[in-house]
This record gives structure tokens, sequence and C-alpha cells, in this order.
């Protein structure tokens, strides 16, 4: 099936607009000036017969019936008659016939003579003594309304097909922007996502252009993450594969069975790391389309605290460090707790991992003017407060740092805040050395935006 | 021969560390570029495997620096960029080998130790004076075609002087090629490991300069 046209359309819908809008001018024009038509002609005829009776009515003493002269080449379409009385024919025109013209006596009638329809009038003398019949050949009128109708006709044929060639021109005029903008975007690279550019575009593709550059821009932006963060991933899974092959390397080469169980239990530790590490990456990969979707409700950070210390206690005990929940009621924020919890086991996993043993980790929860925060207190090293900026960068470690880190904890905790619409801020804690860590939410009854940009 | 290697991560460091000693090296390691840096104006090290991303200092960085200040060690940059502007970048900033992450243990000593033979002007892989041989790569020694069974010390100090033959080699500069930071040197290790290399293979090729050090001639007589 072929394509809609919309040169074809409008031309077509056109034409018939027109066509039908002059069809319907003519006919009302044909009937109208058969109407006019019949009115004059009639009065033509009614004047005639009153001319033959003021005329003819005094000289019939002189007259026999008689054949009246035929003067001009339309008088064969008019007849008259002239009788006395009624019934004694006094006069007629040489192509009247003999008998009655109308059988009607007054007034106007249609007849049919000899298979020709005429008009005829009838009328008497003041003393009622002679009766006058005007008859005129009705087709004379057929043929002037139709030949006015013909007349109005005849040029829409021309206009027509004249009319069909400006309006293709007008609307190929019309459509260029349309033409330009396919030649545009056919055979651009994938990767070619420059504006499009038609200069004066008119109103009706301006914002289709518009539309289009937006989308281009969104794309490139949304490649450009891409295309960092394979970069960023690959060369952050290049070091730990190293280190896993230079190990397992250095456990086959080992001399002694130490040597051999310390480098197994590092490639063990390397293989541990490494899924960490994966596991993070596909997890900031699963929250980084701009149009991420989180399936909001209302949550009790509290709670949600409560369960990821309770899965941290483990290795922070490991490591002799105590975590500890203040005590507090629940603050109840708006949100997406599957997503509420990583953003909270990231930011305890950061305080456990770079705090000393022997130190305490402390989570307060709560509610201050209309926030709803959670904030997370190490006795670590802290971090300077012009390296604070760079936290969250993706795979940004902060220097000096002995921890294994996979440098994603904070970018996956940030855009989790982001997607909350919540702040994360970082500060010194209220005494010794550390860090404090805070998100805050605004405490809004109903659900942020769903569709974050 | 004793390495310097600067790398971040623990778990490679480590296992870099541990490689590198397997095949004959004596390796330390630093974890930041500055400490690198302080490393590298020991002069202890015959060759560097550098990583670029380094906290504290970059490794590019560091390496830049360490040129312009003279140092003419050959440096082997370990790195996970691969993309070929960073491999030029690397070489033009004074790299003298490019090797992406990961490495096997066996190549990265090879090249280290084709980096040491250059360095030295010798492209010889097998070191041989007089009747002499020496295959840093095997880790055997052989005198006057008979096999000399050497520990790994005495194996190291007898590498460093041939590749410093004709040169008097102090008792701290041996000391400083032979031992990592922090391991306890006896004072008379040196004369100890000096004494059984000439009782192994021939009184006459170390000679001791009173006051000085040691030095192994450049022209071994035949006899």
């Amino acid at each position: 099936m072929a394509r809609r046209s919309i040169r074809r359309e409008l031309l077509l819908v056109l034409l018939t607009a027109v066509a039908v809008t002059w069809v319907a001018t003519v006919i009302v024009s044909y009937v109208d000036a058969r109407h006019e038509l019949d009115e004059l002609l009639d009065a033509h005829l009614a004047q005639s017969a009153s001319l033959l009776v003021a005329q003819v009515g005094r000289e019939t003493d002189e007259i026999d019936v008689e054949h009246a002269p035929q003067l001009h080449r339309y008088g064969r379409r008019v007849a008259f008659q002239f009788w006395e009385n009624g019934t004694v024919l006094r006069l007629h025109s040489a192509n009247a016939p003999s008998s009655r013209l109308s059988p009607t006596m007054d007034g106007f009638s249609d007849v049919d003579l000899e298979g020709k329809r005429w008009r005829v009038f009838s009328g008497w003398d003041a003393d009622r003594h002679f009766l006058v019949q005007v008859g005129e050949r009705l087709e004379v009128r057929d043929e002037v309304v139709t030949k006015i109708a013909k007349n109005l006709l005849w040029p829409l044929l021309v206009a027509l097909p004249a009319l069909g060639l400006l309006i293709w021109a007008g609307i190929s005029r019309a459509t260029r922007p349309l033409r330009l903008l396919h030649r545009q975007l056919e055979g651009r690279a994938p990767d070619n996502l420059a504006a499009l550019n038609l200069g004066e575009a008119p109103a009706e593709v301006a914002p289709l252009v518009a539309s289009l550059n937006r989308l281009f821009d969104q794309v490139r932006v949304s490649m450009d993450n891409e295309r960092r963060f394979t970069a960023d991933a690959a060369h952050e899974l290049r070091t730990p594969l190293a280190a896993l092959r230079a190990q397992a390397q250095v456990a086959r080469g080992a001399g002694v069975d130490a040597e051999r169980v310390r480098a197994l239990d590092n490639v063990i530790a390397g293989c541990d790391r490494a899924a960490h590490l994966v596991d993070q990456m596909l997890t900031l990969a699963r929250l980084e389309p701009a149009g991420f979707r989180a399936a909001f409700e209302a949550c009790d950070l509290r709670e949600l605290a409560r369960g990821e210390i309770a899965a941290i206690v483990p290795a922070a005990l490991a490591k002799s460090i105590e975590v500890e929940l203040a005590s507090g009621s629940p603050a109840f924020i708006s949100g997406d707790a599957p997503l509420l919890r990583i953003l909270l086991r990231n930011l305890l996993d950061n305080a456990v991992r770079y705090s000393p043993s022997h130190t305490a980790v402390r989570v307060r929860v709560g509610e201050a003017d209309a926030r709803a925060f959670a904030t997370i207190t190490d006795q670590g090293p802290g971090v300077a407060r012009d390296e604070r900026e760079r936290l969250g960068q993706r795979f940004h470690r902060v220097l000096g740092t002995q921890a294994s880190g996979t440098g994603l904890g904070l970018s996956i905790a940030k855009r989790i805040a982001q997607i909350h619409g919540a702040t994360i801020t970082f500060d010194d804690p209220a005494a010794g050395s550390g860090l404090e860590v805070t998100v805050s939410f605004a405490r809004r009854v109903e659900a942020p935006s769903r569709v974050l940009a | 021969m004793r390495v310097l290697i600067a790398e971040d991560d623990p778990l490679l460091g480590d296992a870099l560390q541990a490689g590198l000693r397997q095949r004959g090296f004596d390796a330390d390691w630093v974890r930041d570029g500055i400490a690198a840096e302080l490393a590298l104006a020991a002069d202890t090290f015959v060759a560097v495997v550098l990583d670029l991303g380094l906290p504290r200092l970059d490794g590019l960085r560091l390496l830049s620096r360490a040129r312009a200040r003279g140092v003419k060690l050959p440096v082997l940059v370990l790195t996970a960029r691969d993309a070929v502007a960073d491999r030029v970048k690397g070489f033009d900033t004074g790299a003298d080998d490019y090797v992406v992450k990961p490495v096997d243990l066996d190549e990265l000593a090879a090249r280290l130790r084709a980096l040491v033979r250059r360095s030295r002007g010798d492209p010889a892989p097998v070191l041989e004076l007089g009747g002499l041989r020496v295959d840093p790569a095997a880790r055997t020694v052989s005198y006057r075609g008979r096999p000399v069974e050497l520990q790994a010390r005495e194996f190291n100090l007898l590498q460093e002087f041939m590749l410093n033959a004709g040169r008097v080699l102090s008792r701290e500069q041996i000391e400083g090629r032979l031992y990592a930071w922090g391991e306890e040197v006896e004072s008379n290790a040196v004369e100890v490991h000096v004494h059984h290399l000439r009782k192994k293979l021939a009184p006459e090729l170390i000679r001791t300069v009173r006051g000085v050090g040691y030095v192994m001639p450049r022209d071994q007589g035949s006899g």
C-alpha cells in the first residue's frame, strides 16, 4: 500500500473543495437564473399579450383569420392567437395552430403542442370580448439557462488543472523543510549527534527540529556517560585482574607452602574484591540511565538503617569496630526502599572500611524542620575539606588510604540521593577525627517526580 | 638486582613484590608517588616498575620530575591505561617500556632484565667475563665450563660485580643493592659473601681495594 502523502492529500482535498464549491455555485446560479428568467419572460409574455389586445382589438373588423408575418428568426419560437369570445380565431401567427394554444383561459399555463413544450399567457381585453393567447417555446428558456450554466462551468475545467499545479507547487515549497530534514537525517552516522540546522524553519517544523535536537543532546550526554563509564570500568577492572593473575603466578612459583598459601589467600581476597567491584558497577549502571524509575512508597528511614546496621555488624566486629544506632523515633520519608538500603549500606560500608580498629561508627536518624536525615559518623582519618568535593566521583578513592574500596560506593549513594531529591553532605564530627556523612531528605507527603532527569 | 615497585593496589603490589623476588630480583614496594620519589633519590635500584595512577603524585608527573632531575634508571610503566595516546605520552615522558595490566610475571622479569642490560650498554643476555659466565634469566653460573652452585645472595652479588666490572663498589653501595629496606644486615655480611664467591670461583676474580671497597677487574687473566 502506498504511504499517505501530505502533498497528495492536500491536493485532493483542495481540488475537491474547489470543484464542489464551484459546482454548487453553478447549481445555485442555474436555479436562480432560471427563476429570474421565468419571471422576466413571463412578464414579457403578459406584456406582449396586453400590447396585442391594445393594438389588434380595434382593427379586428378589418382582418379575417390572418397569418401575422414572421419578423425575426426567434419569431418561430413565439406564437400568438387572437380569439373572439374565446371561440373564433381572428388572428394568429404563422407558427400558431388553429386550435387554442392552451385550454386555460386566464393567466400562465404550460402545454404540450405537437411534441413541443410551450409557455402560454392567456388574457382578455377590457370588455372580455377578445381572448389573446401568447405562447413561447420553453426550450428557449432552457437554452439560455443551460448556456449560462455552461459559461459558468467551463472555466472550472480550465481552472482546476491550473489550480492543481499551483497547489502542488505551493505544497512542494511549503514542505521543503521536511525534505531538507530528511536529507540531513538520512545517511547520518549513528554517532553523529550534531544539531540539525534548517535555517529559518517554519513554525510547523521548528518544534520538530527543536525536539530532535534536544533528543540528540540527551542521547549524546548519555552516550558520553556510557563511554566514560566503559573506559573507567575497563581501567578499574584491569588492576584487580592483574593482581589476581600475579598472585596466582606467585602461588604457582612459591617455593614453600606458607608462601603458596598466602598467595592463594590473596587470590581469594582478590576474587571477592573483583566480585564486589562488578556488583557495584552493575548497581551504578542500573541507576545511571536518565529516565530511571523509582518506586516510591512511605519508608521509615530508621527501620532501614537498623536493618543495614545489623547486616554490617559482623564485618565491623571483625575489625573491632562498634556500630550503634542512637535512640530516636521513626522518620518517614517517601522513597524507594531497596535503593535507600543500598544507599545506607554504602555509607556504612565506607565508614567501617576506612575506620581503624577499636573505634565506633555512630548512626543517628531523625527529623529536623521539614527534613528527615540519617547521619553516619566515624572516627577514621576523615577527609580533607578540599578533597570532599571530589567524593562521589566515579572511581575516585581518597588518597593515602590503605583500604581497598572500589571508588564507587559514594557514586552510588549520591545517585540514589539524587533520585530521591536528597542531599549528601560531609562534615567534621563534633569531637575528634573522622567524617560525618549526612543524607537529608525533604519530608514530602507526595512522592517526588517519578521520572528523573 | 634491586627494583622499585610503585603500585597503589595492595594485592597487585604484593604480588609483584613476591613474584619478582621469586624471579631473582630484590624488590621494594612503595604505594604512592611521594614515597616513590623519595626512594628514587636513594640510587640503589637498577629499574623501576611504575604504576601511573598513583596517589599523592601521579606516575607520569613523578616520571617527568625524575627525568628532569637526571635520573637515568630504566623505568617500566605498568598501567591499566591502554590507549595509544597514553602509551605515546608514557614513552615521551621518559618511560623505557610500557606494559598494560595484566602482565605475566615471567615476562615482566624478562623485560626488566632487558631494560637493565640495555641501560648498561650490553645487550647480551648472558654476562661473560674471563671464564665466568652468568645467566641472569636462568640464574646459573659456570666458571671455565664447570657449573657453580651459588646461594641467592651470592648470585646477586656476583651479578652486581659483573654489571659493574672495572668499577669499585663500596660496601655501603653493595649493601644498598643487595638488601631491602629494614632488612637486618650483619656488619660483615658483604665480606662473608665475597669470601664465599672467591672460594667457589677463583680468589683473583674479586679484588679488595683497601679502605674503599671491592672491584672485579675488566680484563681477567687467563690464569
